[in-house]
Parts: C-alpha cells; sequence; structure tokens
C-alpha cells in the first residue's frame, strides 16, 4: 500500500510542479468557470438586449402601439431605420433581426376576426438563436395585444360594427350572411358568458379559438446574387477559422519542436540572419494557412455549392485571416517553450478567444462588457471578413475594417513573437 | 583561426566566462574541458556567434581581415554538431544534409558533391534515403557530425559528440575527427571524457568558474600539473600505493624490505591534471 501511495503522491506532484499540466488542471477550468459565471450572471438579469432593426411599413395607430409594446417588453434594442438601411445592417453583420411589419398590420391587430398581423423577419444566417428570441418576443406581444382584445367588449363591438357594415355592403342576401351577423352579434358578449359559465380564471391569458396571434415570415439575409445560397456558406466560414486557429497551433508547436530538438540552434548558427529565419516560418504558416483554408473553400464552392459574393474579397479575407493568425502563430511560439505546452497554450488562448469572438456562445448571450471584449478576438474579425467575401455580399470599403484589424493584429503579434524568439535557443 | 581575446560574458551576478583568451592553430583539435558549469557552453555559443561577449573579441582571424562571428554571412566559416542530435527525424540523412547544404549556399552540383562526400565521410551512403528517425543512435551521431560540415567549414566546433553511444560509434567518430583534423581543420572539441581528448586533442584547454585554468599539449599540461604517478605493489602484506616522481627508486627501496610478488606504475594523466586543477568537490 506504501508503495501504491508513494507512486500517486509521485504523480500529483509532478503534475504540480508541470507548468502545462497545471494550466489545464487549475488556470483553465477556472477561466472557463470566470467566462461561463460571467455569462450566466448576465442570463440570470435576462440577456443583453437582441439589437433588432425595425421598419413600420404600416404607419398606423395599431402598429404603433405594438411598436410601444415591444419597446416596454424588454429583450430587445430596437433602431427604427428606413429598410434599406436595416436591410444594410444585418448584412453586415451589425444587426440581429431586421422586423419589418407589412401594410395592413394594424388593421389586422384591430381585428383578428377577418384578418391575421403579418410581419417579415429577416435574419443573419449566423444569429439564429437571437432570432428564435425575437420571435418569441413578438408572438408574446401579439398574444397581449389579441388578449386585451378579447377582454374589451367596446373595442370587440367596434370591431363587429365595422365588419357588419363590410358583410352588408359586400354580401348578397342569404341564410349564410344572416348566420354570420347572428354570430358577430354574439361575439361581444363573450366575456360576459365566459364569466356566467364561471371559467374566467380558466381563459385568462387564452386567445380563445383563433389561430397563432401573429404571421412570422423569416426570410435569411445574404447578398443579392445570381447563384443558390446555401448553410454550407456559414458552415464553411466557421471552417476556415478552425483552420487558422489548428494551423497557427501547430505551426507554434514546429518551432518549440526545432527549439527542444536543437535544430533551432543550428538554424540560427548559419550563414542566415534571424529577420530571415523568422520571415522562413513566417512564410511557411502564411503558405500553409492559405492553402488550407484556401482549399476547404474551394471544396465548398466545388461539392458544396457555396457561392461567393467576391471572389477578389475572398482571396483578400483570406490573405488577411493568414498573415493574422501568423502573427498569433509567433506569439504562441514564445510563450509556449516545448511543444506540449505549445500546443496546451495554443490551443488555451484559442478557446477563449474563440468565445469571446462569437465563435461558440451567440454573443447577445454574453453581458455586453464580454461583448465590448470579444472586439479583441481576432477570431470575431476573421469570420466577419470570411463571412462579408461569402455571403454577406461585403463591398471593398466594408471589407476593409475587419482586414486593417486582422493585418494590424498579425503585425504586431509577429513582431512581439519575433523580438522574444530572435535568440532564445535555450 | 577562432580567437578569444579577453572575453568576458555575465548573465546577471553569474560571470560565466571570465577574461578568456585563446587561438586556434590550422590543423588542430582543440579540446575544451571544465566541470558542469564551467562555461564551455557559453564560449562555444559565443565562437558561434549566438551570444555577445560583454567584454573582449570573439573572431575569425583571417590572413586578410578579422570577422566577427555574429554577422551572419561570417558563420560560413564554421560548423556546429551541438550535444543534442539536431536533425529532422521525418526526413532522409540525405536531404537533412541538402537542407542544410542550401543554408550555406551550396546549390546544384557543388550541392550534391559534398552531400555525397558527407555521406561517405558518416559512412552513410547505404541508408541515404532512410529517414532519419529509422537511424541508429550511432547514425544519427555520424550524420549530426556530417551535416556540421556539409559546407566545408574551417572550423568546426564538436559539442560532447560520443554522449551516449557505443564504443564502435565512437570510434568510428574518432576516425572522422582524425580526418578532419588531416584535412586541415580547425576542431574545438567539448567532452566530459578525458582519454577522448587524451587522444585527439592537440592542445586542452582547462576552465573553471569562467576562468582558464590551463592550455597546453597534453604531455606539457601532465608535465606541468600531473603531479606524481602511482606505483601499486603487491606483497605478502596485500596491495599497496605510492605516491612517486621515480618508479624505479621507490620499487627497489620497496623491494629492499620486502618481497614484491606484483607491481604496477600509473602515471598522472589528464584527469589527474583537471582535478588538481579544478578540484575534487562535486559540481552541481
Amino acid at each position: 500500500m506504501n508503495k501504491i501511495v508513494a507512486m500517486a503522491a509521485k504523480d500529483i506532484h509532478i503534475l504540480f510542479r508541470d507548468k502545462l499540466g497545471f494550466f489545464f488542471t487549475i488556470f483553465f477550468p477556472l477561466m472557463m468557470a470566470i467566462f461561463f459565471g460571467a455569462m450566466f450572471a448576465g442570463l440570470s438579469r435576462g440577456p443583453a438586449s437582441i439589437p433588432i432593426a425595425l421598419v413600420d411599413a404600416d404607419r398606423t395607430a395599431g402598429s404603433a402601439r405594438f411598436v410601444g409594446r415591444l419597446e416596454t417588453a424588454g429583450g430587445l434594442a430596437i433602431e427604427r431605420i428606413p429598410g434599406d438601411q436595416a436591410l444594410e445592417q444585418v448584412r453586415r453583420g451589425q444587426t440581429a433581426v431586421l422586423v419589418t411589419l407589412r401594410p395592413g398590420f394594424g388593421a389586422a391587430l384591430d381585428n383578428p376576426f377577418v384578418a391575421t398581423p403579418e410581419v417579415e423577419m429577416s435574419v443573419d444566417p449566423t444569429q439564429f438563436a437571437a432570432a428564435g428570441m425575437v420571435r418569441g418576443v413578438l408572438l408574446e406581444a401579439a398574444g397581449a395585444e389579441l388578449q386585451e382584445f378579447m377582454s374589451d367588449p367596446s373595442r370587440m363591438s367596434v370591431t363587429n360594427e365595422q365588419n357588419r357594415r363590410l358583410i352588408e355592403e359586400f354580401s348578397p342576401a342569404s341564410e349564410a350572411r344572416d348566420d354570420l351577423l347572428n354570430v358577430l352579434d354574439q361575439i361581444p358578449r363573450i366575456p360576459v358568458l365566459i364569466d356566467e359559465a364561471g371559467l374566467g380564471s380558466v381563459t385568462t391569458g387564452a386567445t380563445g379559438g383563433f389561430g397563432p396571434p401573429l404571421e412570422i415570415e423569416q426570410t435569411q439575409v445574404q447578398a443579392q446574387r445570381r447563384g443558390p445560397t446555401n448553410s454550407y456558406a456559414t458552415s464553411f466560414a466557421q471552417a476556415m477559422l478552425w483552420t487558422l486557429i489548428g494551423g497557427s497551433v501547430s505551426f507554434s508547436m514546429s518551432i518549440a519542436i526545432e527549439r527542444s530538438r536543437g535544430t533551432l540552434m543550428r538554424l540560427l548558427v548559419a550563414p542566415i540572419t534571424a529577420r530571415q529565419l523568422l520571415a522562413a516560418k513566417g512564410l511557411a504558416c502564411l503558405g500553409a494557412t492559405l492553402f488550407t483554408s484556401s482549399a476547404l473553400i474551394t471544396l465548398g464552392i466545388t461539392v458544396f455549392d457555396v457561392t461567393p459574393t467576391s471572389y477578389p474579397l475572398l482571396a483578400l479575407a483570406l490573405l488577411c485571416g493568414s498573415i493574422c493568425f501568423c502573427g498569433i502563430m509567433m506569439v504562441l511560439s514564445v510563450i509556449g517553450r516545448t511543444e506540449q505546452a505549445a500546443a496546451g497554450v495554443g490551443w488555451g488562448i484559442a478557446l477563449p478567444f474563440t468565445m469571446l469572438g462569437g465563435g461558440m456562445v451567440p454573443l447577445f448571450l454574453m453581458p455586453e462588457w464580454m461583448q465590448t471584449l470579444g472586439n479583441i478576438s481576432p477570431m470575431k474579425w476573421t469570420l466577419m471578413a470570411y463571412e462579408g467575401a461569402i455571403w454577406r455580399g461585403f463591398t471593398l470599403s466594408e471589407m476593409l475594417l475587419p482586414c486593417a484589424v486582422l493585418v494590424a493584429i498579425g503585425v504586431v503579434a509577429f513582431s512581439i513573437g519575433a523580438t522574444r524568439l530572435r535568440w532564445d535557443t535555450g | 583561426m577562432l580567437v578569444f581575446d579577453h572575453v568576458s560574458k555575465c548573465f546577471g551576478d553569474l560571470r560565466a566566462v571570465d577574461d578568456l583568451s585563446f587561438e586556434l592553430e590550422a590543423g588542430e583539435v582543440f579540446g575544451l574541458l571544465g566541470p558542469n558549469g564551467a562555461g564551455k557552453t557559453t564560449a562555444i555559443n559565443m565562437a558561434v556567434g549566438l551570444l555577445e561577449p560583454d567584454e573582449g573579441v570573439v573572431r575569425f582571424a583571417d590572413e586578410a581581415f578579422d570577422r566577427n562571428p555574429r554577422e551572419a554571412e561570417n558563420r560560413r566559416s564554421l560548423g556546429l554538431a551541438p550535444q543534442s542530435i539536431a536533425l529532422y527525424e521525418q526526413i532522409s540523412g540525405a536531404d537533412n544534409l541538402r537542407f542544410f547544404g542550401r543554408l550555406h549556399g551550396l546549390r546544384g552540383s557543388d550541392l550534391e558533391e559534398r552531400v555525397a562526400a558527407c555521406l561517405d565521410f558518416a559512412d552513410l551512403t547505404d541508408v541515404r534515403k532512410k529517414v532519419v528517425s529509422k537511424y541508429s543512435g550511432g547514425m544519427q551521431r555520424r550524420l549530426n557530425l556530417a551535416v556540421a560540415i556539409i559546407h566545408d567549414p574551417e572550423l568546426v566546433l564538436l559539442d560532447e559528440p560520443t554522449v551516449g553511444v557505443d564504443p564502435q560509434s565512437r570510434n568510428a567518430i574518432f576516425e572522422r575527427v582524425e580526418q578532419l583534423r588531416d584535412a586541415g581543420k580547425q576542431v574545438v572539441y567539448t567532452t566530459h571524457y578525458m582519454e577522448e581528448a587524451q587522444r585527439l586533442c592537440d592542445r586542452v584547454a582547462i576552465i573553471d568558474r569562467g576562468r582558464l585554468m590551463a592550455l597546453d599539449t597534453v604531455p606539457a599540461l601532465i608535465a606541468a600539473h600531473g603531479g606524481p604517478g602511482n606505483l601499486v605493489v603487491r606483497t605478502g602484506d596485500g596491495e599497496s600505493r605510492h605516491e612517486t616522481t621515480d618508479p624505479l627508486a621507490t620499487l627497489a627501496d620497496l623491494q629492499a624490505r620486502q618481497t614484491v610478488d606484483h607491481f604496477q606504475y600509473l602515471p598522472p594523466d589528464l584527469e589527474t591534471v583537471f582535478l588538481n586543477l579544478t578540484g575534487r568537490a562535486l559540481r552541481d
């Protein structure tokens, strides 16, 4: 037994002496705990408001009342902007959903016996979770409207009178018309009859025998294009990001391997400058990540019908993404001095940044400060550049911001890594 | 030739190399000996340009001019075989040689000639296409040495080149080092094995705590610092050991007193010199 305890104690001792082991045993779970804790803390107060654009194409008292109800319902950060501009905002990824109240919305809201109010939801394809929540808020608001209507005999009477006039004006005299008018006469009595039947508490909140209180037509917002689009357009952009992450971690490991096996020393004593050596490493990483991400999107284009909106901008995005992750590779390689440490540190850094960048958890679920922090995540800008070229239909000027950020991160990170690596062979 | 001219190097409070001076001569195998932490690796790193001296100068003295190894172009003159096997295991021995040859500016037929010559030098021609990970430890050591001379440098630095190899491979490496000397190369050879230094080195520098303790040929070092030899005798009373500078006189004296059944004279050697100069205390 003593021998078993001695061996177990030795293994535990070694685990805590090993910095990488310590990182993954304590520090990484702690980071995850803080990350998800902060996120769920935000959720317990309700998730941060989902940014939506709203266009009221109806412009009636009923539609205005509905918008007011949405604004006070919470959960949505509503921006009212012109339709074209709103659609552009969703396409650029600045807004998750555009909600358009179609013409006739207010009339249908005030006359649920005749029509169902209609809205159109134009959704960023990467924001389906947010779209689901927006749909819920819309239905809830419409349900509340209907419930108020059903609880108000005077409103129902007014509506009934309108409907009666319509029927009398447009329907020829018949037995069916008379039956319909009789039914209309009874409708305002429904709340009274419910009370008299002792069902008041049971039916509270019910919308009667009507269908859904709102007709929602949902479409994905993508750039205008001739070719077909599909869900692979978004999944391949994500996959290309993971290619970059994997490539940069692998290359950072390769430098650590060169260091631990002595070949880095051999390279440094060859008649080449440190600058040449670093350029070669950078070029290899750039070439490899460029090749793998290009191969991946080529596969997406040829096999999965992914049709980029702009091939030149896609090339630009691929290049900028690779430049960025080359820099990240260089920093990772100096942080992780051994092969295992480079891999551990690489993934240990990549995963939280991917989360912060919205690569794993929808950004709207995070507290606002975490969303702001996400702006430092290269993953966020890489995805934006890739999606911009593949399906968001970015123009060159729209592409400049993510590309400039990616190149800047790449250059700064490469410089930091290069400065630290130069004579570091031990 | 490689010149260390009053070179010092500090790491914080530690003076790793302290006023070290020596010059190599053409066609010489120069031994650099010292206990752990003596400053050998720091000296080697300065010789190959990885570290810059805090004081003094390291240079390759030429008839025409002095060259600083910190400048990349000047490192064409030197080849380094690190103590660890510094090779790419996933590619073949020939491809390792080709890669490092290209780094040193070799191209085309010149490169292929040098690759063939180095494979022959390391006795690896038959396995040139095998990936290095399939090589034995001895074969990897020989390739490690061959890569250091792919560009035919004037100066070759061998850092503990026989660590972890069997006697046959060690002997093969000795032969290669002697070939380099015969070809007129300067060789800096660091080792912990005194018999290697004694066999191979024309001159030996013993350094300790960064300072040069002695520098001379092996016989001269032994004469100067070896002290007395040991005469081991076996008599009816058992075996005894007697320090002496005149073994014949000592033996005659012992025989006059009792019958000597057997005797052996152990002259001072390089290890004795090393221990006399650096002490017997453990260095960690």
